[in-house]
């Protein structure tokens, strides 16, 4: 009370005494007023009107005010309407029924007041609830308006990013694909994805994709495939395809996510690289093939020299006359002598690529095989080549130098591929092995590639005869020879489907 | 034929083998035998240049590759040292580069072992006429200036006047002498050089090439 100020005083005045005493006033007023008018009219007209005024000021003016309006209404009563008229006093008669009146009109004070009370409580609750409501539905919206807005972003960052990409359903149906694969391909990529990708995909790498794309579907895991991908003005591109799954909280995959990265350029460079590389080996080897015929032809020059010319000698010492028969003898003892040297030389050389004893393995022939044709599928599918294996089974083993023979195994596939280069599709290389009544296995490499020339046909296992411009010639004539050193057999014969069978037959183990 | 060749003893022309493989020496000495030649071998390029006579007639057949010194280096070698021999070069590499560096250098032929008789016989051949046309041309210029030598100065002057062309009477002007001095002089210039018309001596002259 101390702190009070005089602003403060003021309201107070008027919170608990103004305004009250005012309506209360208002009410017994009015009460008065018309109680006076009707008092002749009516018995006892003062009660109820009264009554009226308290529960008015109760109810507009609040408890306080009904209060107020008790008293002024008590004391109006008594002084007017209450015998002897006109006095303070009240006659014994009314005394009980002035008291009455009185306690009714405080508890209807109280009743008022609070009814008053609980309505405005009532109401006021509802305003918050409304408040609350609209307050919520503003955010909702706005939640709503940022979802638009982010997934407006994303598609908008999806199309912005230069690749491909899609998601599909846990079934593989496709969900989304973003502008850039619609405009690549052509067309909206829709409905299952195997069947979708099946229509763009090459023909080689959309095996291995399908392959791929089913084991992920089952497995859940992500995966990583190179194709090569149809665009709409029709021709290929190699891509980097990679996807991964989205889980749901109970781990089972709810989409799948897509993108395809362009590696044409990379493709190509490492084509380049791959070719530089080969071009570089067989470089190499001419190189040092060259050397070593240079210094085999210097080795056997020198004592053929010497042969020729002593032979000229010869011939001269024998034609002279008289002939001079000492020196010829002497002549055709050196011819004999650097004859001599000059196959030693050739003993040498041929020493120096022999292997004194050979190896000899018992090896099973399909599994060498199969290892070799693991080594050659990146070559075949870059040379878009398909390799189909017709093994026999209950093939039996034989002994032989495994590194040799997957050698001669090696160069037939590669010369096969080369073969089919300048072929059409389909480029297929069949390898079979057969079990031969015989106690002999064979193996053949069929290629479908343009067949041999009748020269090539006759003359193929010749040392140093080639038909590839850059060919050594030693290929089919060191197969030649590892097979003989095998006690086995090699020839050709024209495919079926026009190109080339080579065979060889090997002895099984004894 | 045999006969010339005795007749000739004195400039008998031998063939120089150089090479480090002695059977590749022994044919071919063996086959040069055969045919009349004569033929001296040589284990190294060392070796017959320490034995080397610049007055021997002859050819050399060279191996290009040899140890210690490339057929190259040695022809450059015998070049500084004043030789005029004719090289005859022999590989077993067909070597096209180091074939146009020593045909370039002078040499006669490059023979790829092994060669034809006939080869080597054409190149010896003419191996052996340019060393002896060589050597004839030597001989001449040397006696010119032998019987240069025999004249006087006064001669000397008259013989370069009477080359370039100056009449009698125009030399004697120059030098102050007698038309009859001139005459006299000029006899005994065409005696002692052997010269028997002034067309001859211009010639003579010429070769010699004196001021």
């Amino acid at each position: 009370m101390k702190s009070l100020t005089a602003d403060q005083l003021s309201k107070w005045t008027m919170r608990y005494g103004v305004r009250p005493g005012a309506t209360a006033g208002f009410f017994v007023l009015v009460a008065f007023l018309w109680t006076l008018l009707f008092q002749h009219a009516i018995a006892y007209p003062y009660l109820f009107l009264f009554y009226g005024a308290v529960m008015g000021s109760a109810w507009f003016g609040g408890i306080l005010a009904g209060f107020f309006a008790v008293i002024l209404s008590s004391v109006i009563i008594a002084f007017f309407f209450v015998p002897p008229f006109l006095s303070m006093t009240v006659a014994e008669p009314s005394q009980t029924y002035f008291a009455a009146f009185i306690f009714s009109a405080i508890a209807m004070t109280l009743v008022s007041s609070a009814l008053r009370r609980s309505e405005t409580a009532v109401r006021n609750a509802r305003d918050q609830l409304e408040a609350k409501v609209q307050e919520r539905t503003a955010e909702l919206q706005q939640s709503n308006l940022d979802l638009l807005e982010s997934g407006r972003r994303l598609r908008m960052l999806t199309d912005a990013i230069p690749q491909q990409m899609w998601s599909a359903n846990a079934d593989g149906i496709i969900e989304y694909c973003n502008q850039h694969l619609i405009d690549y391909i052509g067309s909206p990529v829709e409905g299952a994805l195997e069947k979708a990708f099946s229509s763009f995909l090459h023909s080689v790498d959309k095996r291995v994709f399908c392959q791929v794309w089913r084991s992920a579907l089952e497995t859940g895991k992500a995966f990583e495939v190179e194709a090569r991908i149809l665009s709409s003005n029709g021709s290929y591109r190699w891509f980097l395809i990679r996807s991964i799954p989205q889980l749901s909280a109970d781990g089972t995959i709810a989409r799948w996510y897509g993108i395809h990265i362009d590696i044409e350029q990379q493709y190509r460079a490492q084509q380049g690289l791959i070719q530089a590389q080969d071009e570089l080996a067989r470089l190499s080897r001419l190189l040092s093939m060259g050397e070593l015929a240079a210094s085999i032809a210097h080795e056997l020059n020198q004592p053929l020299t010497a042969v020729v010319t002593h032979a000229y000698a010869c011939r001269l010492w024998l034609r002279a006359n008289p002939a001079n028969i000492e020196r010829a003898a002497d002549t055709a003892d050196k011819i004999v002598q650097e004859s001599t040297r000059a196959s030693a030389v050739v003993a040498r050389v041929r020493a120096l690529f022999r292997k004194d004893e050979p190896i000899r393995e018992t090896r099973d022939l399909n599994s060498l095989i199969q290892g070799l044709v693991r080594l050659l599928r990146d070559e075949a599918i870059r040379r878009n080549v398909s390799i189909e294996l017709v093994l026999a089974e209950d093939l039996p083993k034989a002994d032989l130098d495994p590194v040799q023979i997957q050698q001669v195994f090696l160069n037939l596939a590669i010369n096969a591929m080369d073969a089919m280069a300048e072929a059409s599709e389909p480029r297929q290389l069949t390898i079979r092995t057969i079990k031969q009544a015989d106690s002999m296995i064979q193996m053949t490499v069929e290629d479908r590639g343009t067949g041999l020339t009748p020269e090539a046909a006759v003359r193929m296992f010749e040392p140093f005869f080639s038909t590839k411009a850059n060919g050594t010639g030693m290929g089919l004539a060191i197969c030649r020879s590892i097979i003989e050193a095998h006690d086995g057999r090699i020839w050709a014969t024209e495919s079926a489907g026009g190109g080339t069978v080579f065979h060889i037959t090997l002895p099984v183990r004894s | 034929m045999t006969k010339q060749g005795h007749n000739k003893n004195a400039d008998q022309q031998t063939v120089f083998i150089v090479d480090d493989d002695a059977s590749i020496r022994d044919g071919l000495s063996n086959l040069l035998e055969a045919l009349g030649m004569n033929a001296e071998q040589y284990s190294s390029a060392e070796m017959f240049f320490e034995r080397w006579d610049s007055t021997r007639s002859g050819c050399l057949l060279l191996d290009v590759r040899l140890p210690g010194m490339t057929g190259v280096e040695f022809q450059e070698k015998m070049l500084r040292a004043g030789s005029t021999l004719p090289i005859i070069f022999m590989t077993a590499h067909g070597d096209i580069p180091m074939v146009r560096k020593v045909m370039k250098s002078g040499a006669i032929e490059f023979l790829t072992k092994p060669f034809p008789k006939e080869e080597l016989l054409h190149a010896i051949g003419q191996a052996f006429t340019i060393d002896r046309n060589r050597r004839r041309e030597e001989r001449i210029f040397n006696s010119i200036r032998v019987r240069a030598a025999s004249l006087t100065e006064r001669e000397r002057e008259v013989m370069s006047m009477v080359t370039s062309g100056m009449l009698n009477k125009q030399i004697a002007a120059e030098l102050n002498l007698s038309e009859i001095m001139v005459k006299l002089h000029r006899r005994h210039v065409m005696e002692k050089m052997g010269a028997e018309s002034l067309a001859d001596l211009v010639k003579l002259s010429e070769r010699i090439k004196m001021p």
